[in-house]
């Protein structure tokens, strides 16, 4: 497939005609860049490092109907996501693409989810490689990413300079390109190089690491280990490390009934750093501390999953190490997993 | 600046003691200039020990945040002390907690640490985001010296500094069992400017300025957990029968959650500022907190977290309270 390019001019030109989709892209909500849905191309922020919240909320709401009700009918009227139309989801990073293909594995496993699996298929994915590591906490390439990782995603986008590359991966993302086929032009033929040596750059730059080999087979051995103790001393139990990572995707399900009695049965996000994550009807927790809800999140994306899905639910974003409010740190867990 | 060592030799006597069980204080985090909570068990723990500026965190939220598993039968529950390093920001809110008789004053130790101030971590990060491996910061008179890959770069205190030591009226800790360098005399204090500007906005302008900003939120609650006031057992945000707040976020949702947050806050809100500081998305919170504290000021006098003795504002009545407010 030969490599178009998009004048950084007519990048305006494009997002309004991707506009007459769902279009979502990065954009400020005072200095915080947020992923949202626009409709003026001059919302769009594409000079970003990388979004606070991850775009998964557009795969995974975090507040979804499944269906709607009134007490005392049986009658049902289920969300029809259909009617969300294709979505174009517009400059994410390439290790949220591949995070929304791991957490594509668990809502297809013993169960098509339709609502995640019918926004997937109707979703288009089109990445902005990290000619910069966004963060000095960026280890995507410990976890088979890069910043110009391509899995995931339809079509990648390169910051050039003047222009972006174009690479369009799969058939959505030719839909795409023919789309916007009279805002691209061929890109110049030495660029394929250009983008693998500046790909290679960019990965010299990852400034943190961990060596992940065996430490899925480890960690059932450690289920004792003082390790969670230490390492979950400081943990205010708040919901930031799970909300924010790109491969959470735990929920709860509740119904929501108006006084009316109409009402909606929704999923919302959860999170196993909650306390009533796992309260039983009983009162009993089987995970009573912070120790256990930390053991559980770093096992659940580098045991479990992996046992189950054959990947780590983890993609090296950094997200959940830049903005914990207590610093506790990831890679620093994993480091006291493989010493243990 | 309270000397390393001296620090560490204190924490050392006062961990050996056979009436405390734990200290809590802070060590150098993992990246930058980070430092964090420190929790030493034991007299070998005290190595890493530090106070500077980088230590942000309130650690009195630690002694309600603890959890206390059932007592298995045949066993004694653990009451000994737990030690606490605080500043004097943080001092109020273990003397709020004491005013609201969260848990008797002899559970815990104190040590109080004189504070000239200390940084806003997100304007540190944003000066230097390339600073991985550990930087150390220091204030030296009106400077702090950030020292990091072997050099060294002196910034104005304004410029760093976390906004509530611009206003700060308690440097010295308002409790303590000791004290852990010189008492440092007010050198600020707090005009309420910016709430008053506030104040000044109309009422649509306002609306639109919080709908942006709670439009943000994702209800992670790091704001609630990390609250040294937000400590009742059975949170409201938190039951499901009956549930008196929704999980589901939208902007209805997260604007009933933190109005409701700041209305519980009125009058026991002692300005530490730490859900502003971990707020991912950063939702101004002190703003509300603020207008709440200065209305309570100017309308009976008192500022929450001063006084052990004080009885909690809002569950006293005084003949001389003011009534003109009241429809």
């Amino acid at each position: 497939m030969a490599l178009k390019k998009l004048s950084k001019e007519k990048v305006g030109e494009a997002l309004a005609e991707l506009s007459k989709f769902r279009l979502i892209a990065p954009a400020k909500s005072d200095d915080v860049v947020v992923f949202k849905q626009i409709s003026d191309p001059a919302e769009a922020y594409l000079e970003y490092g990388n979004s606070t919240v991850p775009p998964k909320k557009f795969a995974f709401p975090q507040t979804e109907t499944l269906f709607r009700f009134v007490t005392g009918s049986p009658d049902l009227t289920a969300k029809n996501v259909e009617e969300e139309g294709t979505t174009v989801i517009f400059g994410l990073r390439p290790c949220d693409a591949r995070a929304m293909a791991i957490v594509d594995k668990l809502f297809s496993w013993d169960f098509d989810d339709p609502y995640y699996l019918k926004r997937r298929e109707l979703t288009t994915l089109v990445g902005m490689a990290c000619v910069e590591p966004p963060s000095v906490n960026c280890f995507c390439t410990s976890l088979g990413g890069s910043p110009f990782g391509t899995e995931g995603l339809d079509l990648l986008l390169t910051d050039m300079g003047d222009y972006y590359l174009v690479e369009a991966l799969t058939d959505k993302g030719e839909k795409l390109e023919e789309t916007l086929s009279s805002q691209l032009e061929d890109a110049p033929a030495d660029d394929e190089k250009k983008a693998k040596d500046m790909a290679a750059a960019s990965e010299g730059k990852i400034r943190r690491s961990i060596n992940t080999e065996g430490i899925p087979e480890k960690l059932p051995d450690l289920w004792e280990n003082g390790l969670w103790k230490k390492v979950s001393a400081a943990c205010l139990g708040c919901g930031i490390c799970t909300f924010l990572c790109p491969t959470c995707h735990c929920f709860d399900i509740q119904d929501e009934v108006e006084e009316s009695g109409e009402g909606r049965r929704c999923r919302m996000w959860d999170s196993c750093m909650f306390e009533e994550y796992t309260v039983h009807a009983s009162g009993h927790n089987p995970r009573p501390t912070r120790k256990e809800r930390t053991r559980n999140r770093i096992n659940h994306k580098y045991s479990y999953y992996p046992a189950h899905f054959d990947v780590i639910a983890c993609v090296g974003c950094g997200r959940c190490i830049n903005l914990c409010p207590v610093n506790i740190d990831i890679l620093e867990i994993l480091d006291q997993v493989v010493d243990a | 600046m309270v000397d390393v060592n001296k620090l560490r030799e204190k924490a050392r006597e006062v961990i050996s003691r056979e009436d405390v069980r734990e200290l809590i204080g802070y060590r150098p985090g993992t990246y930058g200039f980070r430092a964090r909570p420190a929790f030493v068990m034991g007299p070998d723990d005290t190595g890493e020990l530090i106070f500077t500026p980088a230590c942000v965190n309130n650690l009195a939220s630690y002694i309600v945040l603890e959890e206390k598993l059932p007592v298995k039968r045949g066993e004694e529950p653990d009451l000994r002390k737990v030690a606490v390093m605080v500043k004097g920001c943080d001092s109020r809110a273990l003397v709020q907690q004491m005013e609201e008789k969260a848990y008797d004053r002899d559970r815990i130790l104190v040590l109080g640490i004189p504070c000239r101030g200390v940084v806003d971590m997100a304007k540190v990060q944003a000066k230097y985001p390339d600073v991985l491996e550990m930087g150390e910061i220091a204030l030296e008179g009106d400077k702090f010296v950030l020292s990091f890959n072997g050099t060294k770069e002196e910034v104005p205190r304004e410029e760093l500094v976390a906004d509530k030591c611009l206003r700060c009226r308690y440097p010295t800790p308002l409790v303590y069992d000791e004290l852990l360098d010189e008492e440092v005399e007010r050198f600020a204090d707090d005009d309420f400017a910016d709430v008053a500007e506030l104040e000044k906005r109309a009422a649509d302008d306002k609306w639109a300025y919080w709908e942006e900003k709670f439009s943000r939120c994702i209800r992670c609650y790091s704001c609630r957990n990390v609250c040294p006031m937000c400590y009742c057992e059975d949170c409201v945000l938190d039951r499901l029968q009956p549930q008196w707040m929704r999980r589901s976020v939208d902007i209805s949702e997260n604007t009933a959650y933190h109005i409701s947050r700041a209305y519980h806050l009125a009058g026991r809100c002692i300005q530490c500022g730490e859900c502003q500081r971990v707020c991912p998305v950063d939702i101004p919170l002190m703003e509300l907190n603020r207008k709440f504290y200065k209305d309570v000021e100017d309308l009976y006098d008192y500022e929450p977290g001063t006084n052990v003795e004080n009885p909690p504002l809002l569950s006293t009545f005084k003949v001389e309270d003011k009534e003109d407010f009241i429809m």
